[in-house]
């Protein structure tokens, strides 16, 4: 309903904003004079945006004082809205000032925040105006929890779409792992330096981005225990997508190879039973890394042979030399690569149907001598 | 079938002592206790063993039960072998238990009668040849099991010492042998002693003339014959009860110690170490710190350019205002040595302790200005 009736005044609200700049084109000279410094104009209607652009042009030096003494610029690129996405090729013709900003009437008084960032972060709560599903799906957000909490640190809408130049969604990956670069510095860098992040700067369509593991607007923290113990499923997503993988000529058994080792098999029975217990048995990350995971056989990458052991000392200290090779690999083991294991193994599959087989037809000769003694009705065996 | 014969022969024949009861109880308790907590291990991608891992109290639970359970059974081994030869070495009794040509002759004609191919059942002796197969797998699997398990429950010491394909060796070997060992007790035990017949004789002592007959024939006729095994002169049952004690506790302290060892040794296995925490300690001595130097660490460091150059956040939004904050020294450096959130750690490469203490030497004038000249404060929160 809020919806719907926000719409129709939306609606009205544009058609006056029209009306009213098509008057203004048909009759008049604007009616205001130019705003200066502290000259006293008034304005009597509501303002449009040629009102506002008088004093918030491009390259005006004004600045408002925030109450911590932060100086404000009041400069305003008007051309960034009209090439945003909520410029002309919006239906209903671009936004207007007022439409986000409300309808002060000049003079207008500096705006009720502490500091930039409060003001920024203001700002950003119009937007759940319009963006009422964008708003819902925020829930546990970590960055709205953060902020609803007082970190004001922590991103709002402006600070990943951009404010007066805000794009479309359909942004390119690399677009929004720079977004959240901005803020996440170290770990962009990180990124852009790992083979995924190599990857996407090059151009490649089908490498994640920043939100394809962490989500978008209801990213959830990366140290809890849930996101830990489903995050072998987030790699296998691509990871164990055959089509996706022969493209890279990469093997798709790492998650079933994974998944019958004991790290694997311990971390998937906690996300079916207890998703929300942290188990410190190795996940993907553990090994590979992170944001710098690099190609398996890349000489800085944490998994190739030489750099292994110390990846396995990170979490079995006493580890030493010969340790690394008890984990076998996310190949199926062969006689070539691990005889011993593949020996093993025909072993118990030979050794086990045989003996089983053997106690089933010793089993099976008892149980038809005594159906054979019933029948006759020999009561006396021996 | 048979009623005729129990009535009218209605002995029974003590079959086992109590501490061979007892051991039993031991076997079964843990045996069926390491399936259940083992076995679900096995097939943890099925259904039936995710939710049985459940019902126990999940994966961590069950694999400390495991290895309660093992090192019950290990020290039941240890006991057994002492038992043994006690029987063998001090009390002189032959080894009915051992496996020979004569058992595998036995089976064959067991099959053969079965089979309406022969018409007299087997004679067969104390220990038949099905009982025999059992005690051999029994000591088999255990064998193996506590090999393997000493390597699953010890991977850094077995592969100081051996390649470490053995470690997913062990664990194929572990498991193959766990499904064998159930799956055995499944068919061959279970049949024998519970569908076949029910043979109490493990719990009571007493099996029954007619089982007697069927299963031990050989061992009947003897007893009714009145035939016993010798009785050792009293002097030589002394002489060797003398020597067995001393090596018996010996070995028994070897032993258990090297059963401590299996289990204390390594915790690899079992807790893996949490994530590792940066230790530092705080060696910058604030009274050392000169506000002037401070300012220019700052501008040559990069922490203007997210904490402002002014050091009140700047307009970068995730630039936190140090001036507002009201932190101690000791939180300071482990800002700056460790970073907390997206603020990248400084180590004393990159900034000296002594330009740590004029960092706060800067901090601390930079406040007092703040405070004189701002007497109220913005409230942020």
């Amino acid at each position: 309903m809020i919806k719907r009736s926000g719409q129709i005044l939306y609606a009205i609200f544009t058609a006056a904003i029209l009306c009213a700049g098509m008057w203004l084109l048909a009759f008049a000279t604007p009616p205001v004079v130019a705003a200066q410094g502290d000259a006293d104009v008034t304005v009597d209607h509501p303002p449009t945006d040629s009102d506002c652009l008088v004093c918030h042009t491009e390259n005006t030096s004004q600045q408002m004082t925030l109450a911590n003494g932060s100086q404000l610029s009041i400069a305003v690129e008007h051309d960034a809205l009209l090439n945003s996405v909520h410029g002309t090729t919006l239906e209903d013709g671009p936004l207007a000032c007022t439409d986000c900003h409300g309808e002060d009437i000049f003079p207008h008084d500096a705006p009720p925040a502490a500091s930039i960032r409060e003001y920024r972060i203001t700002q950003s709560n119009i937007c759940i105006d319009c963006h009422r599903e964008e708003a819902d799906s925020l829930g546990d957000d970590v960055h709205y929890t953060a902020l609803v909490e007082g970190n004001h640190r922590a991103a709002t809408c402006v600070d990943c779409h951009g404010a007066h130049d805000v794009q479309g969604p359909q942004r390119s990956d690399l677009d929004i792992a720079q977004a959240c670069g901005d803020c996440h510095q170290i770990v962009y860098s990180e990124f852009s330096q790992s083979v995924h992040g190599e990857a996407l700067t090059a151009g490649d369509p089908n490498v994640p981005t920043c939100i394809d593991c962490h989500g978008v607007h209801s990213i959830q923290h990366p140290t809890t225990a849930l996101f830990r113990n489903r995050s072998p499923e987030l790699c296998a997503d691509c990871h164990a997508d055959e089509q996706l993988m022969a493209e890279y000529d990469i093997t798709t058994n790492v998650f079933d190879s994974y998944l019958s080792d004991f790290h694997g098999t311990t971390v998937a029975l906690f996300e079916q039973e207890a998703p929300n217990v942290a188990t410190n048995k190795a996940v993907c990350y553990d090994c590979h890394g992170v944001h710098d995971i690099a190609r398996a056989d890349a000489s800085n990458s944490h998994v190739i042979r030489q750099n292994l052991l110390s990846t396995c000392q990170e979490c079995h200290p006493g580890a030493t030399a010969d340790f690394p090779d008890s984990w076998i690999g996310h190949f199926p083991p062969t006689l070539e690569t691990h005889p011993f294991l593949f020996l093993v193994n025909l072993f118990y599959t030979i050794l086990i149907p045989v003996v089983v087989g053997a106690f089933v037809l010793l089993v099976l000769t008892d149980i038809f001598r005594r159906i054979r003694q019933r029948l006759s009705g020999n009561r006396h065996r021996t | 079938m048979g009623q005729t014969t129990t009535q009218t022969q209605p002995y029974t024949y003590r079959r086992f002592s109590p501490v061979q009861r007892f051991e039993h109880m031991i076997l079964l308790v843990t045996f069926t206790g390491l399936a259940l907590t083992g076995l679900p291990q096995r097939y943890a991608d099925q259904m039936w063993a995710q939710s049985l891992i459940g019902i126990m109290g999940g994966i961590e639970s069950i694999r400390i039960v495991h290895r309660i359970l093992a090192t019950i059974l290990m020290a039941e081994a240890i006991f057994h072998g002492g038992v043994i030869t006690y029987k063998l070495f001090v009390l002189g009794r032959r080894a009915t238990m051992l496996p020979g040509i004569r058992d595998l002759r036995d089976a064959i004609h067991w099959v053969l009668f079965n089979l309406g191919l022969r018409r007299e059942h087997p004679h067969l002796p104390r220990y038949n040849f099905g009982e025999k197969a059992e005690y051999l797998a029994v000591v088999w699997g255990t064998v193996i099991m506590i090999i393997t398990g000493y390597m699953l429950w010890n991977p850094i010491s077995t592969t100081n010492l051996l390649p470490g394909e053995v470690i997913p060796a062990a664990r194929a070997a572990h498991s193959g042998e766990a499904l064998l060992a159930v799956l055995s007790i499944i068919v061959w035990h279970m049949y024998n002693v519970h569908v076949r017949r029910f043979n109490r004789s493990m719990f009571t002592g007493n099996l029954s003339r007619e089982a007697m007959q069927e299963e031990h024939a050989e061992e009947l006729e003897a007893i009714e014959r009145g035939q016993v095994e010798p009785e050792l002169p009293a002097t030589v049952f002394a002489r060797r009860k003398r020597l067995f004690w001393p090596y018996a506790i010996i070995v028994t302290i070897i032993l258990v110690s090297g059963l401590i060892f299996f289990i204390t040794y390594e915790e690899t296995a079992i807790v893996t170490l949490p994530q590792r925490e940066t230790v530092f300690t705080v060696n910058v001595n604030p009274s050392a710190g000169d506000a002037d130097r401070g300012e220019a660490a700052w501008q040559t460091a990069e922490c203007a350019s997210c904490h402002g150059p002014e050091a009140d956040g700047g307009t970068s939004p995730i630039g936190v205002s140090i001036v507002e904050r009201q932190i101690g020294l000791e939180e300071f450096v482990r800002a700056i040595r460790l970073g907390p959130a997206e603020m990248p750690g400084y180590s004393t490469a990159k900034l000296s302790d002594d330009q740590v203490a004029d960092l706060w030497a800067w901090f601390a004038s930079l406040r007092a200005e703040e405070s004189a000249s701002l007497p109220t404060t913005t409230s942020d929160h």
